[in-house]
């Protein structure tokens, strides 16, 4: 899942300054989980919108956003809103704003498309409506096999892949005391599992280009360029 | 000097440290860290140059190390993985060689938001034991894609653990990879406690790498409590406040000598060497060198 964060009121009218009738688009698939973009956060947006003067067009959220095939579908007979709208604003992440963008495009409308919150990582639902946490930097490069299905790359602050740096104070990292030491974790598991020996196991240098951006994944091949 | 051949010959092996500051050295002036250096070079064998610690923007450790040398102190340089990627490492690693630097300790580095450009990019593109193997590569001759360099380096690998760290295994198993990757000295951090430094030598001493015991001077019971709130992996315990707090500000460096000196007598013959952490306080080093009879 893609998180998200609303971005602040000031800045989201600042960036439809000049746009007076505008249509606002969610996203009831991440948006929703991260309680950002759902239908709930459209409605409150659309309230907000129209007690500052902005007329509001239409506000809808689709079940993801993010895919341009199910917002093409759930878009079809809105056209006539599209355009009356001289701006759109996406509650979802930088992702669906650029697939409604592009959505726009294949129409023929140039109105701006504009993003009301900020993507921070691809995050798993830990505590459902409360707590969410990275743990996947989508290096292309899977380590999970040797770490005990706890990823160094993303928990590690410092994306260490042959253990732990000195900083660790009981049991927490030197960045955040609320937070476990990744290596701790990693090395508590592997144990449990009767794989801690192979943590001796020297992990070269990742190989970056694999995650040189953007990249580009091909269905039918499987390959990613 | 390399450190690697003193520890052959069976010295034991004392290194202090400097920290270069926030600016440049210009128009002549001789640098805090130079002084400070110059305060320790007699009694010891080597200093290390901090590579902007605790992510704190400072001037150059290689720079500063080059100071050292040309002053006659032989320098440790540190670089540490934080601000550079796998290309600047290894120029940098070049660069240090040419200009004269022989021992060099590899560190993965504070995080950025320990220090005060805390909207930084965050590098760690490989990791202190990555560093080092990368490092032992340059030695032989080749760049860590196998290139074929037109001299080879030829520098003393050092590299640190911290015996404080628990679970000790876990710290045991990288300081394991970091001498199978080539380091050929280990540093460790400051251990107050004469038994956690014990059960820590009786399993690092198989790997057959020298050690030094690392020591902070404890200035006094507001920097012992600092260091324990700020300095990630170091525990100053509360028996050595209260004695540092035991007597007046201006008895405190004797006091300091008294402490360091009875921990190293009690440490040292478990290691090869020791290392000075003096943060400042170089001036008392000469005089805990003296008591402690090497």
């Amino acid at each position: 899942m893609i998180g998200t964060k609303k971005k602040p009121i000031q800045e989201v009218l600042e960036a439809l300054e000049g746009y007076q009738k505008v249509g606002i688009v969610g996203c009831d698939g991440c948006g929703k989980t991260c309680a950002t973009g759902g239908s709930e956060q459209v409605e409150e947006m659309a309230k907000m919108l129209k007690e500052r003067g902005k007329r509001v067009v239409f506000d809808l959220a689709p079940n993801t956003t993010c895919n341009l095939n199910n917002i093409r579908s759930f878009f079809t007979g809105l056209e006539g809103a599209i355009k009356k709208s001289e701006a759109l604003l996406v509650l979802g992440c930088g992702g669906a704003v650029q697939v409604v963008r592009q959505l726009t495009e294949e129409y023929g409308y140039t109105i701006p498309v504009k993003s009301g919150l900020d993507t921070v990582g691809h995050m798993d639902t830990i505590i459902p409506g409360e707590f969410l946490l990275e743990q996947c930097r989508e290096c292309g490069q899977c380590v999970l096999n040797s770490t005990g299905g706890i990823c160094p790359v993303t928990k590690c602050a410092k994306s260490l892949l042959n253990g732990p740096c000195g900083g660790s104070q009981d049991g927490k990292c030197e960045v955040d005391s609320n937070r476990n030491c990744a290596w701790i974790l990693i090395y508590e598991r592997m144990k449990a599992i009767g794989e801690v020996g192979k943590l001796n196991d020297y992990l070269g240098p990742k190989d970056h280009s694999k995650a040189a951006r953007p990249r580009t994944l091909y269905v039918k091949t499987g390959e990613v360029l | 000097m390399k450190l690697s051949d003193r520890f052959r010959k069976g010295e034991f092996v004392i290194t202090s440290e400097v920290a270069p500051m926030k600016g440049c050295v210009r128009n002549g002036a001789i640098p805090g860290f130079l002084e400070e250096a110059r305060k320790v070079a007699p009694q010891v064998h080597a200093v290390n140059v901090t590579d902007n610690q605790s992510a704190l923007m400072r001037l150059g450790s290689l720079a500063a190390s080059v100071y050292l040398q040309r002053d006659g102190i032989e320098a440790i340089y540190q670089i540490t993985c934080r601000d550079r990627n796998r290309i600047a490492l290894q120029s940098d690693l070049l660069s240090a060689c040419s200009l004269g630097i022989e021992n060099v300790l590899c560190l993965t580095g504070d995080h950025i938001k320990l220090g005060d450009h805390q909207q930084a990019k965050t590098v760690f593109d490989i990791d202190s034991v990555q560093l080092l193997a990368i490092a032992n590569g340059l030695n032989k001759g080749h760049d860590m894609v196998g290139n074929r360099l037109s001299a080879p380096t030829d520098l003393c690998l050092g590299a640190v653990a911290n015996p404080n760290f628990e679970p000790l295994d876990l710290q045991l198993i990288k300081m394991e990879k970091k001498a199978k990757a080539g380091a050929e000295f280990f540093q460790t951090q400051a251990v107050y406690d004469p038994k956690i430094f014990e059960s820590f030598v009786k399993k690092a001493r198989d790997f057959g790498v020298p050690l030094q015991y690392g020591i902070v001077i404890i200035k006094s019971p507001e920097m012992a409590k600092y260091v324990n709130d700020h300095v990630s992996g170091i525990k100053v315990p509360d028996s050595l406040i209260k004695e540092i707090d035991s007597v007046p500000t201006q008895e405190r460096k004797e006091k300091a000598i008294e402490i360091t000196v009875r921990l190293i007598k009690e440490i040292g013959p478990m290691v090869q060497g020791v290392h000075f952490m003096p943060v400042g306080w170089s001036d008392v080093i000469p005089e805990i060198i003296s008591r402690i009879n090497v």
